[in-house]
């Protein structure tokens, strides 16, 4: 059995000649909450609906579980393992939430009957009303209730939050942590809020362009990124080539914000080393390194 | 459960299209028909009539294969229920199967209704019929449609749900235009085989165009499982 729920080599697609994405490699840890970010047309959705055997990549594989997603006889074997939530919250219009229910229990053996119940009433889902009927936030409350009752041991969550207001997020996000910690479920979400993928992550990937700019534990790398602040002294001028670790240098008059990934400390050193210079280190949001990473890449 | 979604989908479209034989039963009934002239084979001008009723009932019951939105949505990049059908641990062979299967019975048992509609209305045009021959009928109709109704299943692999039903509709028309006008060997003749010559009107039972139209839906069937089993969505 393999420590990693997901791999990927070297996966590519493009549609129309467009590539959507570039050799993605991507490891989920078992049991891990992997926080899947990146921007709009960046290759998230294109990876996970790679991953559901929806796409058929161009080249590289793709393994879940450790069953390649390309063998479509396995695929099964798969698909009854993951709870899955799409992107668009779109179920089937003409039932109603107790008729889906219905509809999608026999399909896993491990559905819990224990969660349905409990998100039904905690979600304030409407037994007797049809899909159709039902706002986007509700649908989203819905179809997060019809994956995790498949007592799954991998959850797909594309954009699992939207749609809903504040307190129905909280309540999700806080429902979630609760899964993964009783239940050893590794989750694999994407998400454009940054804040709350900072709020339950462990594992976070970044993907920029169909590639993987970006991954690893969100405590490691909160760790090693740290932004420095260094005040130079007039008429010094900035080192032409700084220590390995730096990210992105910018310049504002004399004060330079630099984001360093690693070597922290001898890139201190190396601006210390600049005659009348005052540096001083702040710890990073995950935004900032989101932010500074997609837009320097 | 597959077989339960495919009906919920087909429901209303089957009642509708049921309505069409009570309203046909009734409405003739109320205005009194009168016989055929002297000379005229009775309930000659019925199979004409049934037969786009019949290819109408395959495309709408036919439905969209694994597809479920309109048109509209996927033209906006949305993918309507797909992809929750389509993460459901069942292979793309067992949800086209059956979801064909339920529109072909309800295609057989709306062909069933029309013929028990015929059949009432036979005294009214002081025909007779015995029941072996309004099976014959029956069978004829099912039979022949069944290569209208794996077209329009293959289309809905191919084409969202309204432009399948069009689809459909167009291929009708056209088979319809080459019965008329190209003369069809007897054997493929579908259209012809369902309106002017069906057991009720030639009485003999077209054997071979019967196997042609159950062959070509074979064909049309395997060449959607192909399209649907590799298809990105």
């Amino acid at each position: 059995m393999t420590d990693f729920i997901i791999e990927t080599n070297g996966l590519t697609k493009s549609f129309k000649r467009q590539p959507a994405l570039r050799g993605l490699d991507l490891r989920v840890p078992k049991g891990s909450i992997f926080g899947f970010l990146g921007r709009n047309g960046a290759g998230k959705t294109t990876t996970i609906k790679t991953l559901m055997g929806l796409l058929h990549p161009d080249s590289g594989s793709a393994r879940v579980f450790g069953v390649p997603v390309a063998d479509a006889d396995r695929s099964i074997e798969i698909r009854q393992r993951i709870g899955f939530v799409t992107e668009d919250k779109e179920l089937y219009p003409y039932m109603t939430v107790e008729q889906i229910v219905r509809f999608t229990q026999p399909f896993f053996p491990k559905w819990r009957d224990d969660l349905e119940r409990r998100y039904v009433k905690m979600f304030e889902l409407p037994p007797k009303r049809k899909i159709a009927d039902l706002s986007k936030g509700m649908r989203s409350k819905l179809m997060l209730l019809l994956a995790i009752s498949r007592g799954a041991d991998l959850l797909i969550l594309d954009e699992p939050t939207d749609g809903l207001d504040p307190a129905a997020t909280e309540d999700v996000l806080r429902e979630l942590v609760a899964i993964a910690a009783s239940s050893g479920t590794t989750m694999f979400f994407s998400s454009h809020q940054l804040a709350e993928v900072e709020l339950i992550a462990d594992h976070i990937g970044i993907i920029d362009q169909g590639k993987m700019i970006v991954a690893g534990s969100l405590d490691d790398m909160k760790a090693q990124y740290q932004r420095l602040q260094v005040v130079f002294a007039n008429g010094v001028e900035l080192p032409a080539r700084w220590v390995e670790g730096v990210e992105y240098v910018r310049r504002e008059g004399r004060v330079v914000s630099i984001l360093a990934s690693r070597n922290v400390d001898a890139i201190v050193e190396q601006a210390r080393s600049l005659p009348g210079t005052a540096v001083e280190r702040f710890p990073v949001t995950l935004k900032e390194i989101f932010l500074e990473h997609v837009r320097n890449n | 459960m597959l077989w339960y979604k495919g009906w919920l989908e087909t429901r209303f479209r089957l009642l509708f299209l049921l309505g069409f034989p009570v309203f046909l039963v009734v409405f003739l009934h109320s205005v009194g028909v009168k016989p055929p002239p002297p000379g005229s084979p009775p309930l000659s001008g019925l199979p004409i009539m049934l037969t786009p009723f019949t290819v109408v009932a395959c495309a709408m019951l036919a439905g969209a294969g694994i597809n479920t939105q309109p048109a509209f949505q996927a033209a906006k990049g949305l993918h309507g229920s797909t992809l929750f059908t389509l993460s459901l641990p069942v292979s793309r062979f067992k949800l086209l199967l059956v979801r064909a299967s339920v529109g072909w019975i309800e295609m057989t048992g709306l062909i069933g209704a029309l013929c028990v509609g015929l059949w009432l209305l036979l005294p009214m045009v002081q025909a007779t019929m015995k029941v072996g021959e309004i099976v014959e009928f029956a069978g004829t109709m099912v039979f022949c449609a069944s290569g209208f109704y794996f077209l329009s299943v293959l289309l809905g692999t191919l084409l969202d749900d309204q432009w399948r039903i069009w689809g459909s509709m167009i291929a009708f028309g056209a088979l319809e235009l080459a019965s008329s006008f190209l003369h069809l060997p007897g054997s493929v003749d579908i259209v012809r085989a369902m309106e002017t010559a069906p057991p009720l009107i030639a009485h003999t039972m077209p054997w071979t165009t019967m196997a042609f139209s159950v062959g070509l839906a074979a064909i049309l069937f395997c060449a959607a499982l192909k399209i649907a089993r590799t298809r990105e969505y």
